[in-house]
């Protein structure tokens, strides 16, 4: 019995240090070869579409972010209440 | 391509300085707007665009060392010199709350009783919660000095471990000083006892915030084979600022908890 529990273990074992090696891979040298193309983009645009995407939104929010908060200056510096 | 006579690194324009200041803008707003109008909505997206920042731009550093190797030995010795000055800067910070609570604790005023503590505030037992607080970031000291052997060591596996050690260590510390702050019997508003008690102990809960999460974003270039043996300065970076946070706490832990009481 304790044959079958130890072939278990064995398996469970090599299937999730298997696992884990296929999902943890070294892909340093890969990232490498991406980063370092001379194709004259620059580094936070450098990774892919997803960059761009990111950096659209991330701008989009600093564009409106700073107009509100100019918005709410104005609305506090000048108060529309007249009683 | 043109290539540079110089070990130093010459960045490429990006725009995360830019949305991290507007970020910056937008959370201190956010504040004013909060407290006074009761709206959330500037300190949302003052809080959704710091963290956007600094996962972009922290990338980007990663991008331009481990993937493109800038980060030569005057540029790494550069940065070292750059974590060192800000920590110091933070140490200056903790100075100044040091100050405000040994003048008034010191020489205390006539309006508290002339005694410290002052009348009326029964202290918490710096021999309970405090006390294991304190053997807390001691023991995390140990781990994360653990973790740079292993990394210098190159032994992954070690590393990991003790590295995630440190972070749990950290929220535990965060936990029970959240539940501590629950149960104390006296508040913010309690004169300058309270003041000088949540004001000092509240940022070295915000620095022991930060730091956790620096160790925990270690974490992810270290799975990933990012750091090598002997060229980690993020790590490095990391347990720098964890020691620091430790070594404040020991002084409060001293000065307010166990002198205070």
């Amino acid at each position: 019995m304790y044959r079958h529990i130890h072939a278990l273990q064995q398996v469970a074992r090599r299937t999730i240090s298997s696992s884990v090696r296929r999902q943890l891979d070294n892909k340093v040298q890969n990232k490498q070869k991406l980063f370092q193309e001379d194709n004259g983009i620059p580094v936070h645009l450098k990774g892919g579409v997803s960059d761009a995407l990111l950096y659209r939104t991330t701008m989009m929010l600093t564009v409106v972010g700073a107009g509100y908060v100019v918005y709410e200056l104005v609305k506090a510096a000048f108060p529309r209440n007249k009683t | 391509m043109a290539h540079q006579a110089h070990a130093y690194h010459m960045v490429d324009p990006s725009p995360w300085p830019l949305t991290g200041a507007i970020s910056a803008l937008l959370m201190t707003s956010g504040l004013a707007t909060w407290f006074v109008y009761k709206t959330t909505t500037l300190l949302f997206l003052g809080t959704t665009l710091l963290l956007l920042t600094m996962f972009q731009w922290w990338r980007l550093i990663i991008r331009e060392s481990t993937f493109q190797g800038h980060h030569t030995t005057p540029v790494q010795k550069g940065l070292r010199y750059g974590m060192v000055l800000f920590i110091t800067s933070e140490v200056f910070f903790f100075i100044g709350f040091f100050w405000a609570f040994y003048h008034s604790s010191l020489a205390p005023a006539i309006e508290l009783g002339g005694l410290w503590p002052p009348t009326g505030i029964t202290p918490l037992d710096p021999f309970e919660v405090p006390l294991l607080n304190t053997a807390v970031p001691l023991a995390s000291g140990v781990t994360v000095t653990w973790a740079h052997h292993s990394i210098m060591e190159g032994a992954r596996k070690p590393a990991l471990q003790s590295l995630t050690l440190t972070v749990l260590l950290g929220l535990y510390f965060t936990a029970l000083q959240a539940m501590e702050y629950y149960e104390a019997p006296f508040t913010l508003a309690d004169g300058v006892y309270g003041c000088t008690f949540f004001v000092a102990t509240g940022f070295h809960g915000l620095h022991v915030i930060i730091g956790t999460t620096f160790s925990m974003v270690c974490l992810l270039p270290h799975t990933h084979y990012h750091f090598t043996s002997n060229h980690h300065f993020g790590f490095d970076a990391a347990a720098w600022y964890w020691h620091f946070v430790a070594v404040v706490w020991l002084f409060l832990y001293i000065s307010i908890y166990w002198w205070g009481s």
